[in-house]
């Protein structure tokens, strides 16, 4: 409760800022939200809090997520104040950050089908904004129409497939349809079955999972470099925890059916997404071809679905948001400001040009690629391990073959890094963009020396 | 207390840390002094546990930093330790590794990788602290392969020499068949015992029966790891190579401290050895064949750092034989005695080698006594020291292995006696090269002989005062006096002890050995006195006709050329068939067919993506159809 | 009385018939996305798409007498409000830049 009302407080203190013109105060003034939502999430740990008649539920795994989510966002703000500040609508921008950190809030914690609706479109008419927030750009135009429209569209289902599940059991309450399901698991009817695949298609709408991922590289290579970067790891982290939560609180009941169709999603999105960025010439479009793969391996854990898979999901979306923001941090400041994203050629000599740049990105690509000792190699291997727990030995073959083709585009800007020769002048990087290098380099080292060390919160 | 623990190896993590990401910015100096201040930081904290530990009934302090990896039933987590045994070898890593530190900041100064020196120095002062303070084998095989990495960069420090980068590899190679010993090993513990932490792996073990055959399994593997890591036959044809490194690292990593980790190791897990006779037996007699066959080829080598390096070989195999005859305690203490004397011989050479403007060859020097004194004394009281003429150091700790081969086991004492009788020779036909007599080297060089700065003559100094008075640590028991190793160490191999025959052999005896020992070596010195200074002979020079056997000992027995020809050579062969053939007929072509295939696929699937919303839309609805259609079946 | 009776006209029709017709209405929406090229039209097919998902609500509501059913309209209601606003001003946005409201012409983000 106390985090809601602070982000909500923040977005509007920030639209107002703009009337009373103290705009300069919004950065530290974020910043410090943040924090104290982080601190909230400590501060409300273990207490288990029921707001709003049940409808959300501040349990511990909840609490994790916030202030993951919370982190990330910090981490992308301090990269992204140049982005925010010197365009104009300044203090839109943060009031539509907050809105959309507010939905995902609403996403990890919800217990009610309402929740959930509402969670996602906060989340989302935020975002539409933002997607075209370069209003004179064709390119972001496009990524908003096409966010938008498919958004809605997949909103349609989604709420018909919410419709019918309360037709059936007579209730939003996640508690009551599992109820249902527990009572009734042998004899589930057609209608509640659709239902259950209405809402997949709504949620794997979110996470951009295949064959409903087509929004994703274009909307991600469309939108502004930096607000691709908070889509591509705070939605997509809202997105899978959503997913984790219903299934895990009602549908975990009834397996069977739904598992089928989501392996099926899981390889498709994992395949579609590495094998289509393997071609890519633009660095931002195969950075989104990359989150839509790493959407699959999230979605192995939800197929295993055993005790491993909230923390597996929790380590792999916090170290995977690390590194993808540091790789978008990178590009935004390579790509000279550029939109439309810029080609393999533009990382050339980085080594040279900034090796602190050239260390992040390469720290960054072999963490996705899941090379150890990285951490994202162990997010792999926890999900993994989920998934074999479960007995899910096909996918997860699938899923290594995968996940060797991604070291191929992967390798690819760690190459032009450090091979290939520019004559470009070297970067001067301001204190905070180092900071930020330093801090997610540490954090990927660190996390990979004690991945217990978190995993343990989410047990 | 335990807080202490975590400081000693986080130390210089941080000086490496701080040195490392300094780079050129940092100061020559500033970086110097950084990098050994942190080693004597730890030294300090070292010592604290060491009296912590000596005062106080307490067997280990021991810290858990966090749970490392938990996956399913298999756990390790980072925990150090401290217990008599860790504190022995954590005083010897940073006492005589701040020294070495210290010796450095002389050493490299003109040299321009100077900070990277350092960062690496600490780096592996680092490793090597994991390596004996881990509470499991996991941690100490981080550590065995950091410092194994940390050898690597520094033996090839000097990259720009081809023939030092191939000294490097054949290090790093060589060990690596070792570490495959050691991994096998690992598997093989946990799968036998269901963990690796050594408390409750060697609290299992007490209940095996003697020579069950997974212990000998076990042991064997894992002294195959100490085989390649301690240079041990038939793996020790790296260390000789390793010579290629700046001198300091010769004294740190190739005598002092990294080359005894296998002597740790099989120390650590003493009561697995114990309880297989036949894997010590096979211990033993590797470390005696070792000891004497290096010894021999330190007779003839000419190159100064080479002589040591076979020395050190050579006195390693000393170690191993104690090892063997489950003296574990007589092992430890000779790698006490062995780290002073071998890094101040190191370090001296070192100084001659800086003296002699990089000249190694000792044919070329002779007469350096008057133009180096501190340097001359000191390697004096090393060469005594590794002699084993009494009371310096290496006098007690070798008596005490010749001791106990003696009521093991009288071939082991003979050719035990035999190689300590070879070892006096060289080591003196060294000093006398290149000490007496008179110089032989060019007159440029004669110009600029001078003695090494402070920097390098303190550490010198200070070594060789350990060398005098280190072996009172030891004392035999022959002299009613307390061997205050054994029973600081006892807690350690208490186990052992319990299970071990005792080998105990009258004081009489022990008087006789040492009396007939000390006769034999100082008639050996008198020998080799009278051939090189009274005579005057000089080593043969390069090519020079010889008779067989002096030739056979002069190429090192052939060892690297039968390696070459029988291993390296085949393996090339069959490497080159396998590489013409498989790799670029079949291996290649696949390879490049399935990248090409994932290529030529990416560029058809991205057409999928067509950037039209009415497709995208179309192939959704598609999908939620097919899905309906595929659930209501 | 009068309200009695359309309560009573109402439960005489079977849910069944209810849930047919929202569905009915809701392919109609999905086929009108589909088919039309006019992003205006579009979105009245979306919201066609969501009034289908009310009806339904609704029915399910009234048949269980339970009103959670229509609150839950309210709040799509009310959300699809704001998707409108913002959808029309993305639209207005893009007619300034290209001055077409053709859904094909958005495709240059491709491959």
């Amino acid at each position: 409760m106390k985090s809601l009302l602070l982000l909500s407080g923040l977005g509007v203190g920030a639209m107002v800022a703009e009337l009373i013109n103290i705009k300069r105060f919004l950065f530290p003034l974020v910043c410090l939200g943040l924090i104290a939502t982080i601190g909230v999430s400590i501060y409300d740990w273990n207490t288990d809090i029921h707001l709003f008649n049940n409808m959300l539920r501040l349990d511990n795994f909840a609490l994790l997520f916030t202030a993951s989510l919370s982190l990330i966002t910090l981490l992308w703000l301090i990269g992204a104040k140049k982005y925010i500040e010197t365009e104009t609508s300044i203090s839109d921008k943060y009031a539509l950050t907050m809105f959309t950190l507010l939905g995902a809030f609403i996403m990890v914690s919800y217990n009610n089908f309402t929740m959930l609706f509402i969670g996602i479109e906060i989340l989302s008419i935020s975002l539409y904004v933002l997607a075209g927030s370069k209003k004179n750009d064709l390119f972001s135009n496009e990524a908003a129409l096409k966010y938008f429209l498919m958004g809605s569209f997949a909103t349609g289902f989604l709420l018909f497939g919410i419709a019918l599940i309360y037709g059936v059991t007579g209730s939003f309450h996640i508690d009551v349809v599992g109820e249902y399901c527990r009572a009734n698991a042998g004899n589930i009817p057609t209608m509640f079955v659709a239902a259950i695949v209405l809402i997949i298609v709504g949620l794997a709408f979110k996470v951009s999972a295949a064959p409903f991922h087509f929004w994703a590289p274009d909307v991600y290579t469309g939108s502004p470099t930096m607000v691709a970067s908070f889509m591509i790891t705070v939605v997509k982290t809202a997105a899978i925890v959503a997913f984790l939560r219903l299934f895990f609180a009602a549908f975990g009941y009834i397996p069977g059916t739904w598992q089928a169709i989501i392996s099926v999603i899981t390889v498709l999105t994992m395949y579609i997404g590495n094998v289509t960025a393997v071609f890519q010439q633009n660095v931002k479009r195969m950075l989104a071809y990359s989150g839509v793969a790493h959407a699959g391996y999230l979605l192995i854990a939800l197929v295993a679905l055993t005790n491993l898979s909230g923390g597996a999901i929790f380590y792999y979306t916090l170290v995977y948001s690390i590194a993808t923001l540091m790789a978008f941090h990178i590009l935004y400041i390579v790509s000279d400001n550029k939109n439309e994203g810029v080609g393999f050629e533009a990382f050339n000599g980085l080594a040279k040009r900034n090796p602190l740049m050239a260390l992040g990105i390469t720290v960054s690509m072999l963490s996705l690629a899941g090379i150890p000792p990285l951490a994202g190699f162990f997010g792999k291997y926890y999900v993994f391990t989920a998934a074999l727990e479960a007995g899910r030995y096909k996918l997860v073959i699938l899923a290594v073959i995968a996940s060797l083709i991604s070291v191929y585009y992967y390798f690819k800007i760690i190459i032009a890094a450090y091979y290939h020769k520019s004559n470009k002048a070297p970067i001067e990087l301001s204190p905070a963009h180092r900071f930020l290098y330093i801090a997610s380099i540490f954090l990927l080292l660190f996390l990979a020396l004690a991945p217990d060390f978190l995993i343990r919160w989410a047990k | 207390m335990t807080k202490l623990v975590a400081l000693v190896p986080i130390l210089p993590l941080l000086g490496f840390v701080i040195v490392g990401l300094g780079g050129k910015k940092l100061s020559k100096s500033l970086s110097g002094w950084i990098a050994s201040g942190v080693v004597l930081i730890s030294f300090v904290v070292s010592l604290i546990l060491f009296f912590h530990l000596n005062q106080n009934s307490e067997q280990e302090v021991s810290i858990k930093l966090f749970d490392w990896i938990a996956a399913g039933r298999f756990s390790a987590d980072l925990t150090l330790m401290v217990d008599p045994l860790t504190s022995i070898f954590l005083l010897v890593i940073t006492g005589v590794g701040f020294l070495i530190h210290l010796y450095s900041i002389g050493y490299m100064h003109d040299d321009e990788g100077h900070n990277k020196f350092f960062s690496y120095l600490n780096l592996f002062v680092f490793f090597m602290l994991l390596l004996v303070m881990g509470s499991n084998f996991l941690v100490m095989y981080v550590g065995w392969e950091g410092v194994g990495l940390c050898s690597y960069l520094l033996i090839g420090f000097w990259h720009k020499n081809n023939s030092y980068n191939n000294a490097a590899k054949k290090a790093f190679i060589v060990n690596r068949i070792g570490d495959l010993g050691f991994l096998l090993g690992m598997f093989l513990i946990y799968v036998t015992f269901g963990s690796l932490n050594y408390s409750e792996v060697f609290s299992q073990a007490k209940f095996y029966v003697s020579d069950e055959p997974v212990l000998i399994a076990i042991t064997l593997l894992l002294f195959v790891g100490a085989v390649g890591k301690s240079a041990q036959l038939p793996l020790y044809t790296w260390l000789p190579d390793a010579m290629a490194g700046p001198t300091p690292v010769s004294a740190l990593i190739h005598a002092a401290t990294m080359v005894t980790a296998g002597i740790y190791m099989v120390a650590r897990s003493n009561i697995l050895y114990t309880l297989a006779p036949t894997s010590l037996h096979i211990v033993a007699l590797i470390g005696v064949i070792t000891a004497v066959f290096a010894a021999t080829i330190g007779l003839l080598q000419n190159d100064i750092k080479k002589v040591l390096a076979y020395s050190t070989v050579s006195q390693l195999g000393y170690m191993f034989l104690a090892l063997g005859m489950g003296a574990y305690t007589t092992a430890v203490f000779h790698v006490v005695t062995h780290a002073f004397f071998k890094a101040l011989l190191f370090l001296g050479a070192g100084s001659v080698i800086h003296a002699m403007g990089g000249e190694q060859d000792i044919r070329k020097m002779g007469g350096l006594k008057s133009h180096l004194p501190t340097t001359y004394l000191t390697f004096l009281i090393g060469t005594i020291a590794i002699s084993g003429i009494p009371p310096f150091a290496g006098f007690f700790s070798k008596d005490e292995i010749l001791a106990h081969a003696f009521a093991h086991n009288k071939i082991f004492w003979l050719l035990g006696l035999g190689g300590s009788v070879l070892t006096a020779f060289y080591m003196f036909r060294l000093l006398y090269l290149t000490f007496f007599g008179s110089f032989r080297g060019t007159h440029h060089q004669q110009q600029h002989l001078h003695e090494s700065p402070k920097s390098i003559t303190i550490p010198l100094i200070v070594l060789a005062a350990l060398s005098v008075v280190g072996g009172f640590i030891g004392l035999p028991e022959a002299f009613h006096t307390k061997h205050l190793l054994k029973s600081f160490l006892s807690p350690v191999f208490a186990d052992s002890d319990l299970r071990m025959l005792p080998a105990e052999i009258t004081h009489a005896t022990e008087y006789a050995l040492m009396a007939l020992a000390i006769i034999i070596v100082i008639v050996v010195v008198l020998l080799a006195r009278n051939k090189y200074v009274v005579k005057g002979e000089l080593p043969l020079q390069d090519g020079a006709p010889m008779t067989a056997l002096p030739k056979l000992i002069a190429h090192k027995y052939y060892v690297d050329e039968i390696y070459d020809s029988f291993i390296v050579k085949p393996l090339h062969w069959i490497g080159t068939i396998f590489y013409r053939f498989m790799d670029i007929q079949v291996i290649d072509a696949l390879v490049n067919f399935v990248g090409k295939a994932t290529v030529w696929s990416s560029d058809r699937v991205r057409l999928i993506q067509t950037g039209k919303i009415g497709y995208y839309v179309f192939v959704m609805v598609l999908s939620v159809a097919l899905l309906l259609l595929y659930i209501s079946y | 009385m009068e309200q009695q009776i359309v309560a009573q006209t109402l439960y005489g029709i079977p849910l069944n018939a209810y849930i047919l017709l929202s569905a009915v209405l809701f392919s109609i929406g999905v086929l009108g996305v589909l088919y039309r090229r006019n992003i205006i039209i579009i979105l009245m097919c979306i919201e066609l798409m969501l009034n289908a998902v009310n009806l339904l609500m609704a029915a399910f509501g009234a048949f269980r007498g339970d009103s959670n059913g229509q609150i839950f309209v309210f709040f799509i209601m009310a959300v699809a409000a704001a998707e409108v606003a913002v959808g029309l001003a993305i639209l207005v946005m893009i007619y300034r830049n290209t001055k077409n409201t053709d859904i094909d012409n958005m495709s240059k983000l491709k491959w």
